[in-house]
């Protein structure tokens, strides 16, 4: 047990150093020059040397990368050419917390409207509802976000007036505030994993309710919605855990449109506009934080399958 | 195996007169068109255990879930009368039904691997009719679920509770359901098949261990079996199955000793015997449900054949205590 986990702890570490090294290399390779940005239209060729020489870009790309890498372990991040902001602080501190209060209650309404529906879906298949949830699947997946963001601003923003359009509350400092600012975002960046999780739920479950277990619970007495929300549900749980783990990446990625189609301080927000700006070290900030989270996500699914499934654990 | 399972029926122990438990008449079962069991009658004494015989797809089985009120409308449309002491089970709310199943009437599956649900202990799944009809205690639940593994032969049952089905063996499987079909001390027992997936040296066991719990609990059993003289061995009576219908019905040992309808009697010649080298198979096979012949259904693969029996229906007789349905029992 101890040597798995250890040994899927240096797999995970390997994981990490590799996107630090490749991120690192594209962002070399990308045009834009951080120290002519950050010296303007006008400067002298010797302050432009003394800034490369001050950053450390001078020195060869592994240097570069092993000083940043070695800073980066020990929490010091450097600070922004633009704002002078710590990037730990911008990053980790004030942006982090945005996306994932904005991912997890995405993740919330995605899991609340998309269960039911899959379930619907399979317990009446081929019914309207059935119809219904398929068209809602494929339509919150064919989508694009930014899109659908826009649609929504205009229509419960703008046009009905329910919803602010812009802007970010923090819900740990004004809760129903901040819940109330994040209801179209999160609905933008949810709507996309309805679908999935509509469909994995209808599809799973179909395969489950036709097992011989479901057969003998029902022999047992056992009523209709016990059958499929314990005995059945208990067994789809499975599957649908390894689709959401797999999918983060897709909820990141769609969390980088909505944070900005909604003008939310998230960690997208942050990384589109130092593209835009050409910080290379915020951006590198924002993918490495991006990757651990995708490889805890990974560890976090592959214990829980440990839970979920009694054939799985070791005694 | 069959002489491994060294049992007699009991036909001696039962009282000659005494209401049935289960009157099956006239039962008819249908799937959009396909007829799946056509004019099913019988009748089940309180104690009696009886054998449902017949190759696969015959429709024992789907009897059997049509008898514990699996298969219903508007699934299938079903016609004809099933009685169960008092009530009439074709007529009963779903409601109602609920508090037969796993109560009076309970199903012991073919699979236990798979009729156990790999994510729930067997406690928990023996204690899940405890809960639901008798309405115990979790204390007095997992007490009683302890008893039952023990009575069905678990040994350390205490410890076994928390074990998941995964971790036990086949035949320990087979147990627990047996235990989780008898939890609730059921009127009457249906087994489907419950030995066809074991091993032969654990099969004797089981069918031992489920005849021996049903007569400690005076229970009724049906017994679905594709192997004739098994059924004759285990049983007190036997109800051959063709297509859907019931083609002979009686005393297990008449039924064994001298079968009347040409198909028991096929039956009972594939059977190897010691000392007999001769093998005799029934030729070719049930016909699909959507191209029944109209007479007689075994009409195309009986030997005995003629013109009547592909035109008209054979009723059932009366003869030597038994029903047959033939035109030409000699």
């Amino acid at each position: 047990m101890f040597q798995a986990a250890s040994a899927k702890l240096a797999q995970t570490l390997l994981v990490l150093l590799f996107v630090s090294a490749a991120s690192f290399a594209f962002l070399k390779l990308a045009p834009g020059d951080p120290v002519s940005i950050m010296l303007g239209s006008d400067y002298s060729k010797s302050s432009y040397d003394q800034l490369t020489h001050a950053l450390g870009l001078d020195q060869p790309v592994v240097f570069q990368y092993g000083n940043w890498l070695a800073d980066f372990v020990r929490g010091n991040w450097g600070t922004s050419y633009i704002t002078s902001q710590d990037i730990f602080e911008l990053a980790v501190l004030q942006a982090l917390p945005v996306t994932l209060t904005l991912a997890a209650l995405s993740l919330l309404i995605a899991l609340v409207i998309g269960i039911p529906t899959g379930v619907l879906a399979a317990l009446y298949r081929n019914s309207w509802a059935d119809v219904l949830a398929t068209t809602l699947a494929i339509g919150g997946n064919a989508f694009p976000s930014f899109y659908l963001g826009i649609l929504l601003i205009w229509l419960f923003g703008v046009d009905l007036g329910w919803f602010p359009v812009l802007g970010f509350v923090a819900p740990w400092e004004d809760f129903w505030q901040g819940l109330w600012h994040l209801t179209l975002p999160a609905f933008t960046l949810g709507a996309w994993y309805i679908g999935l999780i509509a469909r994995i739920t209808r599809s799973s479950l179909l395969e489950v309710m036709g097992q011989p277990y479901i057969l003998a619970a029902k022999a047992r007495g056992e009523p209709a919605w016990r059958v499929v929300w314990v005995h059945g549900m208990r067994n789809v749980l499975m599957p649908l855990v390894t689709v959401i783990g797999l999918q983060l990446g897709g909820m990141l990625r769609g969390a980088v449109m909505t944070e900005v189609v909604f003008a939310l301080p998230g960690l997208g927000m942050m990384v589109t506009t130092a593209v835009l700006n050409r910080e290379y070290i915020v951006v590198q900030a924002g993918i490495m934080i991006t990757g651990l989270l995708f490889v805890a996500v990974n560890l976090a699914v592959d214990q829980t399958y440990q839970f979920l499934d009694p054939r799985l654990r070791r005694r | 195996m069959h002489s491994a399972v060294a049992l007699t029926p009991r036909v001696a122990d039962i009282p000659a007169i005494q209401e049935p438990l289960l009157n099956v008449s006239d039962l008819s079962l249908r799937r959009g068109k396909a007829v799946v069991l056509d004019g099913v009658s019988l009748a089940l004494r309180p104690g009696e255990t009886l054998g449902l015989i017949g190759e696969s797809g015959a429709g024992k089985s789907t009897l059997a879930l049509a008898l514990i009120g699996l298969l219903r409308a508007p699934e299938v449309q079903l016609d004809g009368s099933m009685r169960f002491r008092d009530t009439e089970l074709t007529q009963l709310r779903e409601a109602d039904y609920r508090r037969l199943r796993g109560n009076k009437i309970g199903l012991i599956f073919q699979d236990a691997t798979a009729a156990l649900n790999p994510c729930f202990t067997v406690g928990a799944q023996i204690a899940e009719p405890l809960k639901r009809h008798l309405r115990l205690s979790r204390w007095a639940r997992r007490e009683r679920a302890a008893e039952l593994m023990h009575s069905v032969g678990i040994p350390e049952p205490r410890m076994r509770l928390d074990a998941y089905p995964h971790e036990l063996s086949g035949g320990m499987q087979q147990r627990v359901m047996i235990a989780v079909a008898l939890a609730c001390n059921p009127e009457l027992l249906l087994a489907d098949e419950p030995t066809s997936a074991l091993d032969v040296t654990i099969q004797a066991q089981i069918m031992e261990l489920i005849l021996d719990r049903v007569r400690a609990l005076n229970s009724s059993a049906i017994f679905v079996l594709h192997d004739l003289a098994l059924g004759a061995q285990v049983c007190d009576r036997i109800a051959v199955m063709y297509a859907g219908q019931i083609v002979e019905e009686g005393p297990s040992e008449h039924v064994l000793a001298a079968p009347l309808h040409p198909y028991t009697q096929g039956l009972k010649s594939c059977v190897v015997e010691l000392g007999s080298r001769r093998l005799v198979p029934i030729p070719g096979q049930i016909p699909p449900l959507n191209a029944m012949p109209g007479g007689c259904r075994f009409a195309p693969r009986c030997p005995k054949a003629k013109t009547i029996c592909s035109e008209q229906r054979p009723q059932a007789e009366t003869r030597d205590g038994r029903q047959v349905a033939c035109w030409f029992i000699d």
